[in-house]
């Protein structure tokens, strides 16, 4: 393709864009408005993955020695531990640092705790604290450990852990599901929202046909008319995500501190690395469908 | 130049518009085809065109048979041929020579050129005062001047014109016929489908008459009255 030509396809671009203003603003927005929706779901699920994996952080076995347990029985639980394929962490805490957590945890009423500072008096026990290398998996793996040599108890907050996972579960698939549906029904309508300003310049690609002008001079300027109601079209929510975002972020920070979100430039990368490149290709593809038709003269 | 052997045209598959037509038409002809409504004129013009495909038989132009042209060969071929129209088809947006202009511009001719080319063929249809104005404003006469000039600028070997004065008056019908015929004594083939019997006699130009689907009668000099 020659510079000069792709000069003319990008001004006859322009031209249709002008000459159409209604109908263009229509496209635009029908792409805005889709891509918005898209956009929103794509930053709500980025920040449900972002806090079920902090949740994912901080589910872990707990696992508390039997104290009649003699040495050689520790050295093998241990070892055993230490050896499970799906355990990725272990971290022995013995029970004097557990009566430290429990005191810094109890803070200003830790003088309950008076009396069983000693060693010998400490109620307490020592434990294992163990990650498995999928969370998801946590419920198999306890029940396994749960019959090694020297196990008191275990402890991986059963009845709260499964529930939670089904839950992260459901919410990704009905995002993904979503998602799909709602990219599926952008690209008709912007096809649909295209088709009409294409019908409108039949006239003008027939003669186009009868002077002999190739395909690919047909349908270059409304490639570029696609293209460029695309990218506006996925400009626009960027900038509302990036603004709506940035004042949601700080509503939850100062209002709902303990859950965390992602940072608001973070979230405009991610999302104009899905929506942009989206509402060209949605601009293109919609074009390419609408124009199809109308070059069989 | 043109040879057109044995060629049949059906719509669906009982709907005959063309049965066993054979013509032969040489470069610089004038060739008027008539008949009746129906009787397959705007057809035969689609077909040389390479708009439709015959059912059966073979058109060679230039040579060469249009009927197995690829696809990407087709706007190619079209280059050679100029098309005019009974509705003129103009864009109403554009002016006169944009009009005019636009179908050089779609074949990729240079703007320096067009802007050479336009004008001789605006000042050739008798429209040079008229670059800038919108068909809209222009009358039936002047808006098939601008279709001519259309079909002509790109220079042609062959001109198609299907019923090119059907929508306009006498008169003006007159001053389009001559104009064709201006074109033709150029060296220009023109093929002109058309219902005017008064135009047709006046040329007295060679005259191919198509009535049931067929050429009914092929003449030298012939008049509009001589097919019945």
């Amino acid at each position: 393709m020659h510079i000069k030509s792709l000069f003319y396809f990008f001004k006859e671009a322009l031209r249709g864009i002008v000459r159409n203003g209604w109908m263009s603003i229509a496209s635009m927005g029908v792409v805005s408005i889709t891509l918005l929706i898209l956009g929103s779901f794509v930053v709500l699920s980025f920040n449900v993955d972002l806090v079920t994996h902090d949740l994912k952080e901080d589910v872990q076995i707990v696992l508390y020695i039997d104290e009649k347990a003699n040495e050689g029985t520790r050295a093998v639980l241990h070892s055993k531990l230490v050896a499970h394929p799906q355990v990725s962490e272990v971290r022995f805490v013995d029970k004097e640092e557990a009566m430290g957590r429990l005191k810094e945890k109890l803070g200003d009423r830790s003088r309950l705790l008076e009396g069983y500072e000693k060693p010998e008096d400490n109620p307490l026990r020592d434990s294992y604290e163990l990650r498995t290398s999928i969370p998801e998996e946590i419920s198999a793996v306890a029940a396994q450990i749960e019959s090694y040599p020297g196990v008191a108890e275990v402890d991986y907050g059963s009845g709260v852990v499964e529930p939670l996972f089904q839950f992260t579960g459901l919410v990704r698939w009905i995002g993904l599901a979503f998602m799909a549906g709602l990219a599926v029904t952008t690209v008709f309508l912007i096809a649909h929202t295209i088709r009409l300003t294409v019908y409108v310049r039949r006239k003008e690609i027939m003669i186009m046909k009868y002077v002999g002008a190739t395909d690919w001079f047909i349908r270059w300027p409304f490639l570029f008319e696609g293209l460029i109601l695309g990218l506006i079209g996925a400009v626009i929510p960027v900038i509302v995500i990036f603004y709506g975002y940035q004042a949601a972020a700080l509503w939850m920070r100062s209002n709902i501190y303990f859950v965390s979100l992602l940072p608001p430039e973070k979230i405009v990368e991610k999302v104009v690395k899905i929506l942009l490149p989206l509402g060209v290709a949605l601009g293109i593809v919609g074009s390419t469908i609408s124009v199809r038709r109308f070059l069989r003269v | 130049m043109i040879e057109i052997h044995h060629l049949y045209k059906k719509y669906g598959s009982d709907v005959h518009v063309l049965e066993d037509i054979n013509l032969t038409i040489d470069r610089g002809e004038f060739v008027f085809v008539v008949g009746s409504s129906g009787a397959g004129k705007s057809t035969l013009l689609k077909l040389l065109l390479r708009e439709i495909l015959p059912t059966k038989g073979f058109i060679k132009v230039f040579g060469r048979d249009i009927t197995r042209l690829r696809k990407r060969e087709i706007p190619y071929f079209r280059r050679n041929i100029g098309m005019i129209f009974q509705d003129f088809r103009l864009l109403e947006d554009r002016n006169v020579f944009e009009n005019v202009a636009f179908s050089l511009r779609v074949i990729g001719v240079s703007t320096r050129e067009i802007n050479k080319r336009v004008p001789l063929t605006l000042k050739l249809v008798g429209l040079q005062d008229k670059a800038l104005k919108n068909p809209g404003e222009l009358s039936g006469g002047e808006q098939q001047r601008v279709c001519v000039a259309r079909a002509i600028v790109n220079r042609p070997a062959v001109v198609l014109a299907d019923e090119p004065t059907g929508n306009l008056d006498p008169n003006t019908s007159m001053e389009i016929m001559k104009l064709l015929h201006d074109i033709n004594v150029r060296g220009t083939t023109v093929i002109v489908a058309t219902h005017a019997k008064e135009l047709v006699d006046y040329f007295q130009k060679r005259v191919v008459v198509l009535e049931g689907n067929r050429v009914i009668s092929d003449r030298e000099r012939g008049v509009y009255l001589n097919a019945y």
